[in-house]
């Protein structure tokens, strides 16, 4: 490699910055008072309204709901992409790679196969007692995070985040074994889907009630119902898919 | 105004280590430094819209405008999921080539092509 | 008809229609793969949802018709929350139109996949999303939502480009991730700066505030807008923010490579026109594209020309016939912002052009990609008879080398092909414009590159190339593959005849019914003539490019160093000349 290649990113990285920096310095800078409408009538109508006392809630699975069901599908896409290119590869990792030289081709001829090995499991008796004991009470406590999430800090993505820690805490603590139960991967990809099902089924509740897609379904009624709903649905969603990752990650997951 | 530049200058890092640096994990890093500028960002300049969290326990008052909360949390959602796929494909990259580094990646698969 | 449909529901319920029924399909596809996996009854449940989340939609669309074609427009909060956090959307003319030219591709390049892959319900259930992401993409007006929406849309697309299992294929998708990515926070920049000044999402509230402001917010305003505008420039791969399409497009498998240059690039392109036309500023940042979209057209072309693989050649003619679009749709833009309604006629022309480059672009790359399969050689110098080589393997009437010379007499703009019928659209908009001259050179060019590409098709030449064609793979051709060629080389040659009529149905849903499209006379001398010349000069250039130095100077514009830093230095040129240009026309 030539040295024009190599100072080539540098020269690239000197001018974004630069950009970046002119750029910035108007966002930086600006000192304008920051605008209080929208605060001030979620302050004396959000309760109201949306019949969730965490304002942060009431945004983001009441008044703008169809922004988070657009987030959940970015996950959902992210999850069965990132699955997908894990499980084509496999999760054996390349030691003592040895490229093949310029005539072979990239993907490999079975001549010159470099030796594979299964991923080292950097595991201990102490890390799979403490996990498999603690796997159940994160569990617990996601779940709080996620059913509590309309009156307290959290919800759905925060509580399904706390799941999907407890179901690899189970993974980890399953002696080596392909994860059981809950942290197997047919199970969480069943219940990955469910709650995707159950999410878009949910949307159209509110055309079948007349209210309108993804709107609470029963006009007159506070929607604090269907907030929690929708944080129960996306909380399993989320617990079930970032576990499935981070189970496939291990190398634990069958793929069928 | 100190604080917003401090923010500033995490997102220049991060830019550095997206376009500068060769190492894709480095430069996955880098997109990720520049998303949480952002989001800090965001959200430190809607916290210093008022004094209480945006939950409306009785007595609560002047809360900070809960809008930008709600609207990072969808951010840093999708800054995850992008992290998560970016790392899936450099790891694909790594078992087609044996490297990391974006130029002999580069080399290799044309190589392969040729 | 439209008694019933509004009996079963409300107007703004069926609007939401292109976007709730394909997220339906993805559940069942979703379901299917999980519960089921394998075995008829998952490929029952995977048809299933593609029925509903790319045919159904149509219906929607046929409710929906007669309220936009009277000018009419649904305008709803989703949800019925307070309009002043809820999220705004708007059903109207222009989203009629770009949900058709994506339902239109998208189906039928579904049904290529069912015989050309890839196949299964994972697939299918995130182009079912990404078919969604379009129409959401098409009908926001909230501009956090339009992040969200893009978001997703991009999502989709960089896993369907590396389902092609192609190494490269992972490559192309990660730097088009990494910059697409980095854009998006640049976009979210922009979303903070307009929070920040003016406390609202939705585009016209946002106006109205900033209308208020002094200075109408000043550099603030001004930089977030320029952000904004130039991450979804990006997406529409505009010069010089072009750099990771060709290889994301040419290594996709096949039918994404349809999607994606048919539709992908297009629908963030007229979701960006409904902001800046609500921005003070939107205009100037219209022309400027404009401008850029005129280079494109003459810059993708040449590199297009020095291509010797099949599909990136179909790459860069994507990102040159784009260029025809941003040119007439820039223009369009600034003169609305203006107040002027000649706007509605370029608008217009600039959507007559992106549908039909729907059309034949996406027939090209299903046809291109089965000829390429059968003959499992890509590059344009080598492959010769590929017709003989579709024969053998099982397709009996030369179907698809008929609906290729369908798609490639389109993009060269010859008549009565829908092709000839939008450039002489955009000739007739454009007249008098510099942007004019740089089109008509870039036509002579499409004509020469695909005079190269249709040589795929010609008998080999004694010994040469493959002729042997003695170790064929296993390749079969199939009746869904066939049928989706087929359908869209006949809308190919339908769209052509009835263009003049088309022209008008746009420019009335575009403008609302305000605006009458002039007669575009298309058969006279002087259209014929030009054609002609087009042609010949085309011939010329392609015998040109044969010679001892056009091979050099291809191989130079071929083997041009191109780096993953280059697509962000690419960016921030783009993003500073944007602020820039716009500070420049606000504050002079």
């Amino acid at each position: 490699m030539n040295a024009q290649a190599k100072r080539a990113p540098v020269a690239a990285a000197v001018l974004s910055i630069l950009v970046a920096a002119a750029i910035l310095w108007p966002l930086v800078a600006f000192d304008g008072p920051w605008p209080r409408e929208l605060g001030a009538y979620l302050e004396s109508r959000g309760l109201e309204e949306s019949g969730a006392r965490n304002l942060v809630s009431a945004i983001y699975l009441g008044y703008r709901a169809y922004d988070t069901l657009g987030e959940t599908i970015v996950l959902l896409v992210a999850v069965s992409g990132a699955i997908g290119m894990i499980a084509a590869a496999g999760t054996t990792l390349a030691i003592d790679y040895s490229y093949p030289a310029k005539d072979g081709a990239v993907d490999g001829g079975e001549a010159e196969k470099p030796i594979r090995r299964k991923a080292k499991k950097n595991r201990t008796d102490l890390i799979e007692v403490v996990t498999g004991k603690l796997g159940p009470v994160v569990l617990l406590f996601g779940f709080y995070v996620m059913l509590f999430g309309h009156v307290s800090p959290g919800g759905g993505f925060q509580g399904g985040v706390v799941v999907a820690s407890g179901i690899v805490f189970l993974a980890l603590g399953s002696k080596g074994k392909p994860g059981g139960g809950l942290s197997s991967a047919s199970t969480l990809a069943k219940l990955e889907a469910a709650g995707f099902a159950a999410l878009i089924a949910g949307g159209f509740l509110g055309l079948a009630s007349g209210t309108g897609f993804f709107a609470p379904p029963l006009a007159g009624t506070s929607p604090l119902g269907f907030i929690i709903a929708l944080n129960t649905v996306i909380g399993l969603k989320v617990g079930a898919g970032i576990g499935f990752l981070c189970v496939a990650m291990l190398g634990e997951a069958d793929y069928d | 105004m100190i604080d917003r530049i401090i923010v500033g200058l995490i997102f220049l890092v991060g830019l550095w280590g997206l376009i500068g640096k060769r190492n894709l994990i480095k430069k996955v890093f880098g997109l990720s430094i520049i998303n949480a500028a952002v989001v800090i960002l965001f959200i430190m300049e809607g916290g210093k819209a008022g004094s209480s969290a945006p939950i409306l326990e009785p007595g609560v008052r002047d809360i900070v405008d809960p809008v930008p909360q709600a609207l990072m949390l969808t951010a840093i959602v999708i800054g995850v999921c992008v992290t998560a796929l970016a790392l899936a494909m450099a790891y694909r990259l790594y078992k087609a080539t044996g490297s990391f580094d974006i130029d002999e990646v580069r080399e290799r698969l044309d190589d392969g092509h040729r | 008809m439209t008694g019933i449909a509004e009996s079963i529901m409300s107007p703004s319920d069926w609007a939401m229609m292109p976007v709730a029924l394909p997220l339906l399909g993805a559940a069942l596809s979703l379901l299917a793969k999980a519960f089921i996996k394998k075995g008829p009854w998952a490929s029952l449940f995977e048809y299933l949802g593609a029925f509903v989340g790319l045919a159904l939609p149509w219906l929607a669309l046929a409710v929906l018709a007669p309220l936009v074609l009277s000018g009419g427009s649904v305008q709803a909060i989703i949800g019925s929350w307070s309009p002043l956090v809820g999220i705004s959307f708007r059903f109207d003319g222009l989203t009629w139109l770009v949900d058709m030219l994506g339902f239109s591709v998208a189906g039928m390049a579904w049904l290529y996949s069912v015989g050309a892959g890839p196949k299964g319900p994972a697939f299918t259930t995130i182009y079912l999303i990404q078919a969604s992401a379009l129409a959401a993409t098409a009908a926001t007006t909230d501009l956090f939502n339009l992040f969200v929406c893009l978001e997703v849309l991009g999502m989709a697309s960089y896993v369907l480009v590396t389902s092609s299992e192609k190494p490269g294929a992972f490559l192309a998708a990660f730097s088009y991730l990494m910059v697409s990515a980095a854009a998006m926070v640049f976009f979210l920049l922009g979303v903070y700066g307009l929070y920040r000044l003016t406390g609202t999402l939705s585009y016209s509230s946002i106006a109205a505030a900033l209308a208020l402001l002094p200075d109408g917010g000043g550099y603030t305003a001004v930089v977030s807008l320029a952000c904004i505008s130039a991450a979804v420039a990006l997406r529409v791969a505009v010069m010089p923010l072009y750099g990771w399409l060709p290889d994301a497009h040419a290594l996709a498998p096949h039918a994404v490579s349809a999607v994606l240059s048919g539709v992908l690039i297009k629908t963030p392109l007229f979701a960006l026109s409904r902001f800046l036309l609500a921005m003070p500023g939107g205009g100037m940042a219209g022309q400027l594209f404009g401008y850029a979209g005129a280079i494109t057209a003459l810059g993708g072309v040449i590199i297009a020309l020095s291509q010797k693989d099949a599909k990136r050649l179909l790459a860069y003619h994507s990102i040159s016939q784009i260029g025809y679009v941003v040119s007439a749709w820039g223009a369009g833009v600034s003169a609305l912002s203006r107040g002027e309604a000649v706007g509605y006629a370029l608008l217009s022309a600039a959507f007559l052009h992106a549908f039909y480059h729907a059309l034949f672009k996406g027939l090209l790359f299903l046809t291109v990609g089965t000829a390429t399969d059968a003959a499992a050689e890509r590059d344009v110098y080598v492959l010769r008879g590929a017709g003989a080589i579709l024969k053998k393997s099982g397709e009996r009437l030369p179907f698809t080398l008929l609906s290729f010379a369908v798609g490639a007499l389109s993009i060269s703009a010859l008549p009565p092909f829908n092709g000839f019928v939008s450039k002489a659209a955009l000739s007739y908009v454009l007249k008098g414009r510099w942007e004019y001259i740089f089109l008509f050179i870039a036509g002579i060019g499409t004509t020469a590159s695909f005079i190269k590409l249709a040589g795929i098709f010609a008998p080999p030449k004694r010994g040469a190339g493959i002729a042997a064609a003695s170790s064929l793979p296993g390749y079969t051709a199939k009746k869904t593959v066939m049928t989706a060629q087929a359908v869209l080389a006949l809308a190919c040659v339908a769209s052509g005849l009835a263009g003049p009529w088309f022209y008008r149905f746009v420019g009335r849903l575009l403008s609302g019914g305000h605006y009458s499209i002039g007669v575009l006379r298309l058969y006279d001398l002087d259209s014929l003539l030009k054609t002609g010349g087009i042609v010949l000069a085309g011939y010329v250039l392609y015998k040109l490019a044969l010679t001892g130095i056009g091979k050099r100077i291809a191989a130079r514009i071929r083997e041009r160093p191109r780096g993953f830093h280059g697509l962000f230095a690419a960016f921030s040129l783009g993003l500073g000349g944007l602020t820039l240009w716009i500070s420049f026309f606000r504050f002079q």
